[in-house]
């Protein structure tokens, strides 16, 4: 059995009340690529961290050839072989690719002159790994594939015994991840261990030896590459489904179109829409599933009018709520719960009240007294609508968002995530409501990470992946989580079925 | 009185006990008897009708500059451009009564009014506009602005509107009586001051008390929020920019018509920057603008005659003010530091 380089005993790692690392166990042995497959939120990345001295170890031990590691940072990380590419690169954009290099580099001279011929040294494994990139180009000029090159180089650079690399494809073209999974495996022959936190199935069939995969904060199998299938992989990856008392909506007639989105474009810096279609009906509840970081949040604010369009419109009962150009101002119609509502749905500096009556408030109305038994309604802690937003915790500012889009009834739904942070008691309130309100005929367009949720709660699932919308599938009681699973992270079904 | 409101007050009266420290040590640095200097100052600022009339005309300019620098930082806009709108304002009124000096007060003088607030809104819109459109920084775009208008004046005084009668004294022609806004008698106590309680006045109850006060709110809370309830941030900010260069052209005009007489360099004595930093004392609450912008026009006004009566530099009137800023800022701060601490 070949040497373990790090161990992992019973490691746990917690956030307050959130277990992110839940006694997790596990050895990286030198010149193996070791995979960490999981879906987001599963602790993949944490556990990584606590090794390069992010984070330290709530409870258990990491072993570090064979005795307990001391490593408090990542300068001790890097001293001891350990190097560590993230998924938001540390390159300073305005240098050049050698004075990048250099400024990690532990052999850089106190001094500097420039092209001193011992700095050349620097360049080594950048003329291996990327020979095309000029070391004299300043790094705001080079793609993000090059970006991620010269970050690995950097790690090169500390002649590291142990490589981690978080979802390193994530932005990278097909060819330039191959060429970067070619690379993994001649690292793995020189000796070197490689951790690849993915949850890319792709990386893992490319140049993965061994494939741990984690959910919800554990370790769930540890497994030689092919000794699981690719579909029973996914499985653990996805869990089996939850049993849930989630009442499934009430039955309705897919015939009055209510919601629609013709062709929905927009585009941001580092993410783009690109013609989503989709009709909701009246009373029908339609779910958006995908790992997060595909679009959704674009899409979220596209149809709540907060984002414009480049292309295409958005219409309820007909008429356009979209905004189409960034100078005008659209009202939305929807009840709207977003993402983050602490950043993006309540105002921190006013009272309950107000936020409550915010559309009121916002077209020149004076806010009416009303709301005030919604705090009750929805177990807003504590129910006074005179306190400021910003002091609620988390759980409650989600509650005041949720109070306020659905405390009256409306036409269409818009919600992101709205159990996110709430316990089960308040999740299953939300549902409720969220569910009452398509039993009266509203639309509702529903985001969420949790697969067991949409599939136990919704009529149709849509699959998001890179900004598209890649299925749209009926959820009539023989969907399973795998296939869907498979959708989303990029498998065709056959290669799941396989 | 109650320790809550005393703990709500310390902040202020610790704030000029530390000015009084800074400012004793001042005098003795310059080898002036500090005690008795300070009574002096005191005495120049508000120790009899002159001083006090003295003191009003030095807080008309200050208190518009301090509203046109609140409006916009109502929405947590950053605008510095009050002086460079300032002279914009004065430029824009002092065209009109060099257009049309014989014109009747009652007519002259109110659009002699209005072209200033034009002049100085248009001045604040350029950077509002820049802002919304664009996402230009305000804060940047204001600043530079103010040397435009600034030398403008200069140009304009110096070339095609020089008085031929000034014997090459760099001014226009003197105002016309018909062009001067109208005083308390015997005091230079003028119409700028009553339009600055006014703005002022109604500015607290747009903010604060009125049906569309929380459109600003919302937008300076949560621009996001805001938005996704059809809030326009573009907009607001080119309203709130505009208006407030308007209230800096009045203070422009006001200087021109009621204390200068006529147009030319420095009229302003750094009205538009003691205005922002009044503004920001202040937490743009026009209420609280209001006393501050005047302990501020009483140190200008007492300073001012400082330098002139007794032996001190005439550097010595803008470190007073320095002090105070630099002791109002850092007091408060300080203090939460401190109570954290306990």
């Amino acid at each position: 059995m070949p040497e373990s380089l790090v161990q992992f005993a019973g490691v746990t790692r917690r956030f307050g009340d959130l277990i992110a690392v839940n006694n997790a166990s596990l050895d990286i042995r030198a010149g193996e690529v070791l995979a960490i497959l999981g879906e987001n939120g599963a602790g993949k990345s944490t556990l990584m961290k606590m090794l390069y001295g992010l984070y330290p170890a709530s409870e258990g031990q990491i072993l570090l050839d064979g005795a307990p590691a001391k490593i408090s940072g990542p300068a001790d990380a890097m001293r001891n072989g350990i190097g560590m590419v993230f998924q938001h690169f540390s390159l300073l954009p305005a240098l050049s690719v050698r004075d990048n290099l250099l400024l990690s580099w532990p052999k850089t001279p106190f001094w500097k002159s420039h092209r001193n011929a011992r700095t050349d040294d620097v360049l080594t494994s950048l003329a291996e790994l990327a020979p095309q990139i000029d070391p004299e180009r300043i790094v705001s000029s080079l793609s993000v594939g090059e970006q991620q090159l010269v970050e690995l180089c950097k790690v090169l650079n500390i002649n590291a015994r142990l490589v981690i690399l978080d979802e390193p494809t994530s932005v990278l073209t097909p060819a330039e991840a191959t060429r970067l999974h070619g690379f993994i495996k001649q690292l793995a022959g020189r000796g070197v261990a490689v951790a690849l936190i993915t949850h890319k199935l792709a990386d893992v069939e490319a140049c993965a030896d061994r494939i741990v995969v984690m959910r919800r904060g554990s370790v769930v199998d540890i497994a030689e590459r092919g000794a699981r299938s690719m579909a029973e992989t996914v499985a653990l990856m996805m869990g089996q489904s939850v049993d849930r008392t989630l009442r499934p909506p009430p039955a309705f007639g897919r015939t009055v179109p209510r919601l629609v989105l013709e062709n929905v474009s927009a585009q941001r810096p580092d993410m783009s829409l690109q013609g989503i279609s989709l009709s909701i009906a009246a009373g029908e509840i339609v779910g958006v599933a995908g790992v997060a970081g595909n679009g959704q949040a674009l899409l979220a604010e596209a149809v709540a009018g907060v984002e414009p369009l480049t292309a295409g419109d958005i219409l309820l009962d007909g008429v356009s709520i979209a905004r189409h150009t960034p100078f005008e101002a659209v009202s939305t119609p929807l009840g709207y719960i977003p993402e983050q509502p602490r950043d993006n749905g309540v105002v921190a500096t006013m009272s309950l009240a107000r936020n409550l009556a915010l559309r009121d408030l916002a077209q020149g109305k004076r806010a009416t007294g009303r709301h005030a038994n919604l705090l009750e309604r929805f177990n807003v802690n504590p129910p006074d609508p005179a306190k400021l937003a910003g002091t609620l915790s988390g759980g409650n500012v989600q509650k005041l968002v949720i109070a306020r889009e659905l405390g009256i009834q409306r036409d269409a739904i818009l919600a992101c995530y709205p159990t996110m942070g709430l316990d089960l008691a308040a999740i299953e309130m939300v549902y409720a409501a969220m569910f009452a309100q398509a039993a009266s005929g509203a639309a509702v367009l529903w985001i969420s990470e949790d697969l067991d949720d949409l599939l136990a709660g919704s009529h149709r699932i849509a699959v998001m992946r890179e900004g598209r919308l890649v299925a749209l599938l009926d959820n009539d009681g023989t969907l399973s989580r795998e296939a869907v699973g498979a959708l989303m992270t990029g498998m065709t079904e056959t290669e799941a079925a396989a | 009185m109650s320790p809550r409101i005393l703990g709500a007050a310390s902040p202020f009266i610790l704030t000029i006990f530390v000015f009084l420290f800074l400012a004793v040590a001042l005098f003795i640095g310059l080898g002036q008897p500090p005690f008795q200097t300070l009574a002096v100052l005191v005495q120049f600022a508000v120790g009899d009708s002159y001083s006090l009339s003295q003191t009003m005309a030095k807080t008309t300019p200050i208190l518009l500059c301090a509203l046109a620098a609140a409006v916009p930082g109502r929405l947590g806009l950053i605008s510095v451009g009050a002086e460079g709108q300032l002279h914009a304002g004065a430029i824009a009124g002092t065209a009109l009564v060099l257009l049309a000096p014989v014109w009747p007060a009652p007519v002259l003088i109110p659009l002699m009014l209005i072209f200033a607030a034009i002049g100085g809104a248009i001045y604040g819109y350029i950077p509002g506009l820049l802002r919304a459109r664009l996402d230009v920084n305000e804060t940047i775009v204001t600043l530079l602005m103010n040397y435009v208008t600034v030398l403008l004046v200069a140009a304009l005084v110096f070339g095609p509107w020089r008085d031929p009668a000034s014997q090459g004294w760099p001014a226009t022609m003197q105002f016309p009586p018909n062009a001067v806004l109208p005083a308390l008698p015997g005091s230079r106590i003028h119409l700028g001051l009553l339009l600055g309680l006014v703005a002022a006045l109604a500015l607290h109850i747009y903010f604060n008390h009125s049906r569309w006060a929380d459109k600003v709110r919302i937008l300076a809370g949560n621009r996001k929020v805001g938005e996704t309830f059809g809030l326009s941030f573009g907009f607001w900010v080119m309203v709130l920019m505009s208006v407030g260069g308007a209230l800096a052209g009045l203070a422009g005009i006001s200087e021109v018509s009621a204390i200068q007489g006529r147009l030319q360099q420095s009229i302003s004595l750094g009205y538009g920057l003691t205005g922002f930093l009044v503004s920001w004392l202040s937490r743009h609450q026009p209420l609280i603008i209001l006393p501050v912008s005047l302990c501020v026009g009483g140190l200008v006004a007492g300073s001012d005659a400082l330098q002139m009566f007794a032996k001190v530099p005439a550097a010595s009137a803008v470190i007073l003010q320095g002090l105070l800023f630099a002791a109002a800022l850092a007091v408060p701060g300080l203090l939460a530091r401190w109570r954290k601490a306990q």
